[in-house]
């Protein structure tokens, strides 16, 4: 763990400004086994320290990448003098932020930082595994990943913390091609939180789920092209989380309201249809510990779930200290920042549509014709609450059965009124939390959510 | 000696121990000054002093790479043990490779930051734009000046020094008019100097008006095959899609490039000369110096519609037999073509002018279909309305090869100049 260089600064902050002060440490870990070859063998540690200081509404923030006190106390002196430099040009004249809550909490536990060849040891039996038992692939790809963010936080007047956060995946890329010589291509993350040992296991732990893998990959060769147009769908768990995140998500973050997001005139609005409830989790969802818990912020806010929608109707935004201030809300731990040279931004931590009550397979039965969508590989969603959504595991649904695998397609619409046309949910939670959300600067997320059954518009032929 | 050299220098010696044939260091600082704008007001004043430090060793033709951010002696001494364990934890292989020759110290862009000025320049977009474009409303503007100084060492005498400085400009914005909004865009441009006021570099004037523009919208109607006329921030997303789907190390290596065999033949319509050059007057502090310690050169990817080259590191090159891309700055030169964009616009029956496109990762195939943001219809000859929910999809290579024309226009932004281009067959689809 870090050594402790803030707490005792917390003297030294500029009386009549608000100040924050953190020291970071991030590690990061990789490897990457393409068709047997190690192309990627990599590890990288960054760490240093930063302080913003809040005055009259602007900020300044300042960074080094040097973990000591004398680091800190330049820092601390530099974002003064940037919040002057603003201040002075500027005038914006507004006061002191609403209090927060003041306080400490106790460290968390270290966790385990592998060596290198712990990650070749679990990815080269996988790679043997699947080169030894699966005939129709043309390439096949591991990947092994562990991330961790360490933060020391102190603020003027909020809490203080020592925070660890790490993660950990394996991703499998399997590749085939139709018999028209058509690439197609599948992929999974596996893992979750903690040090790789934690999250991940032993290499045989996953050798069911790259079988279902390569078994959709089989099938997507065989596929068809999805017809385009406004279809009936059902969205996966791992695809409602990442509607949850892109496109509701996003359109309600307080910066983007601000900035004419289209959620702004819809607060105490029906958004959705009354089975959609909506919320972001701080570390305890239904009872159960979170993939990426968030305790507290970077503004030293203790965090707490942030509720968005409820039954279908918008009753908050995710806001800062600063937003909070101007909207009338309380800040939940959302102010959130990727690196030691970052300034902490409006972020998701945990973000779920809530399971309802059908079960997937009566959803299935329902449906006449339509589409199950189980895997993406990525999403957009601008402030208007248009999203898009990359497909590259689905099938079609025809007289309420499965059918034929599609090929890679994208799903688009617009939040707020395709949440309306939501009309099943079912009861189950699948939560995903390998990716990173990009917004001026990645961040660790986390989303589920249960299957939905809505219209969209799917792309294809 | 500077601190990037002494870290280098200390960090080679650390890694050439017992059995390590090759080894490099690029050791950087970087010092950053960036004012922030949230919602058209001043927000932030943000200063960062950032180091890099860039190991890799290669052992018994095992290869390690550790990356950090500390000068300091005894972090350079674990950084370099860690990457040798790296390197002895993993499986030979002789295609690792890393330059034998080259040496040269480079100077370019604007060092120093003039902070005043910057600030000064930044309130004049936001009174520009608040005046000339009232419907525009500036989520985030974003401008910085960055200064660089980088060293690049190897255990074969090969040695790197460079000193750069510019200012870059991003901005997010959207149209409103009470309620509505038009789709959010962005624009990004990198100048070394502060003698233009922003709004006259790059394309930002047409994309802040085409925002006020975008309020309204409606979808396509139906499905249809029409022509897309990219503009040149699309065309650049587009490119990029095209580059990682066939010629880059991952899909070479894999094999699943429908390009693998191509080099030397015609891949896509031979208007299309497409290279990457890092000294192109119009790239602002190209690249200097590969990764791997080569001198960048400028290359031709696609010349008269031929694959000229491939973008392999020099070890996707020794794997599959072919050269190493002279350079690695993805500074895009596309040669204009001899049409007015006025011209391209008035020859399409009907088709989308496409500024922004939002859409999956095109698959292996190169299939790609997304939504069409910040997006025209076009009507016989004229641009109509905005459009909204509207998709298109095509194939990135297919659609070079059935291309209607390409703008004498091009924009520049300080990382390439792209021109506009039309292309046929696209399936375009709205409600």
């Amino acid at each position: 763990m870090i050594p402790d260089i803030v707490s005792s600064l917390q003297g030294s902050f500029a009386k009549g400004a608000h100040s924050e002060l953190r020291a970071q440490r991030s590690l990061a870990r990789r490897v990457v086994l393409l068709g047997g070859n190690l192309v990627g063998n990599t590890r990288s540690d960054s760490q240093g320290v930063c302080a913003r200081v809040y005055k009259n509404g602007v900020y300044g923030f300042a960074s080094a990448a040097d973990l000591s006190q004398d680091a800190a106390r330049r820092a601390l002196e530099t974002a003064s003098k940037n919040a002057v430099f603003l201040d002075e040009r500027v005038k914006p004249g507004k006061g002191a932020l609403p209090d927060i809550k003041s306080g400490s909490l106790p460290p968390q536990p270290d966790f385990l930082d592998l060596e290198q060849k712990r990650y070749l040891d679990f990815v080269n039996p996988i790679d043997e595994y699947i080169k030894s038992k699966y005939e129709h692939l043309t390439s096949r790809t591991i990947v092994a990943t562990a991330d961790s963010m360490e933060k020391q936080i102190v603020t003027s007047d909020g809490y203080a913390a020592h925070i660890l956060a790490p993660r950990a995946y394996v991703y499998v890329i399997l590749n085939s091609q139709t018999k028209d010589g058509m690439p197609v291509e599948v992929f999974k993350a596996f893992g979750g939180p903690g040090s790789f040992d934690v999250a991940l296991g032993n290499p045989e732990d996953i050798h069911e789920e790259i079988d279902a893998l390569y078994d959709h990959l089989m099938k997507k060769r065989e596929g068809v092209f999805a017809s385009a147009g406004l279809k009936t769908v059902i969205l996966s768990g791992e695809m409602s989380g990442i509607l949850a995140h892109e496109a509701v998500g996003h359109t309600v973050e307080a910066d983007l309201v601000l900035g004419g997001s289209v959620a702004g005139p819809m607060l105490g609005k029906m958004v959705a249809s009354p089975l959609v409830s909506m919320t972001d989790f701080a570390h305890t969802a239904f009872g159960e510990k979170v993939p990426l818990p968030v305790y507290v912020d970077d503004e030293g806010v203790l965090a707490d779930d942030a509720e968005l929608i409820k039954d279908g109707k918008l009753v908050g935004f995710m806001v800062n200290r600063e937003t909070g201030r101007h909207f009338g809300m309380e800040p939940k731990g959302n102010a959130r920042a990727f690196a030691f040279n970052d300034e902490p931004l409006i972020r998701m931590r945990n973000t779920v549509v809530h399971p309802g009550e059908s079960k997937l397979e009566d959803m299935i039965k329902a449906t006449e014709d339509g589409y199950y969508l189980m895997y993406t590989n990525n999403g957009q969603a601008d402030t208007t609450g248009e999203f898009m959504f990359g497909v590259t595991v689905g099938y079609e649904i025809k007289e309420g059965k499965l059918g034929k695998a599609i090929f890679d397609t994208t799903i688009s619409g617009v939040a707020f009124d395709m949440l309306k046309t939501v009309d099943m949910v079912s009861d189950t939670l699948t939560w995903s939390s390998s990716g990173f959300c990009g917004k001026k600067q990645p961040m660790p997320v986390s989303m589920g959510g249960p299957e939905l059954r809505c219209q969209v518009m799917i792309g294809g032929k | 000696m500077n601190r990037e050299l002494q870290a280098a220098k200390q960090a080679l010696e650390h890694l050439l121990v017992d059995g390590v044939h090759d080894a490099s260091v690029s050791a950087s600082t970087s010092r950053k000054s960036e004012f922030t704008v949230d919602s058209g007001k001043f927000n932030l004043l943000r200063t960062t002093l950032d180091h890099s430090l860039g190991l890799m060793a290669i052992k018994g033709h095992c290869r390690g790479t550790v990356s950090g951010n500390s000068f300091e002696e005894e972090a350079i001494k674990a950084a370099a043990r860690d990457c040798i364990a790296s390197a002895e934890a993993g499986q030979p292989d002789e295609a690792w490779e890393i330059a034998r020759e080259g040496e040269g110290s480079f100077v370019s862009g604007a060092p120093e930051p003039d902070m005043d000025k910057l600030f000064t320049r930044t309130k004049e977009l936001l009174d520009s734009v608040k005046a000339e474009y009232p419907k525009v409303m500036l989520e985030q503007v974003v401008t910085a000046h960055t200064t660089h100084k980088s060293v690049y060492l190897n255990n074969h005498g090969v040695q790197y020094e460079s000193t750069s400085g510019s200012y870059s400009v991003s901005l997010m914005f959207s149209g409103q008019e009470g309620e509505k909004s038009s789709s959010f865009n962005g624009a990004y441009l990198i100048t070394d100097n502060l003698d233009t006021p922003f709004l006259e570099l790059s394309n930002i004037r047409q994309n802040l008006a085409d925002a006020e523009n975008q309020i309204h919208t409606k979808p396509a109607e139906g499905k249809f095959e029409g022509t897309v006329i990219f503009t040149p921030d699309c065309l650049g997303s587009m490119l990029y899609s095209l580059i990682g789907n066939y010629v880059t190390d991952g899909v070479l290596l894999d094999g699943t490039s429908l390009w693998k065999d191509a080099l030397d033949t015609k891949v896509v319509d031979e208007r299309i000369t497409l290279s990457m050059n890092p000294s192109d007057s119009r790239v602002v502090n190209g690249e200097k110096y590969t990764g791997e310690g080569f001198i960048s050169q400028d290359f031709d990817l696609i010349k008269n519609g031929v694959l000229k080259q491939f973008m392999l590191s020099s070890y996707g090159a020794n794997k599959v037999g072919k050269t190493r891309a002279p350079n690695f700055s993805y500074a895009m030169i596309m040669q204009p073509g001899d049409t007015p964009l006025e011209e391209l616009i008035k020859n399409t029956k009907k088709g989308l002018l496409v500024s922004r496109y939002s859409g999956g990762a095109p698959g292996t195939g190169g299939e790609f279909s997304g939504v069409a943001k910040n997006s025209f219809l076009i009507e016989d000859g004229k641009v109509t309305t905005a459009v909204s929910e509207t998709m298109i999809s095509g194939n990135l290579a297919g659609m070079l090869k059935d291309i209607v024309g390409i703008s004498k226009e091009t924009v520049e932004d300080g990382t390439g100049s792209l021109p506009w281009l039309a292309v046929d067959g696209i399936t375009i689809s709205g409600k």
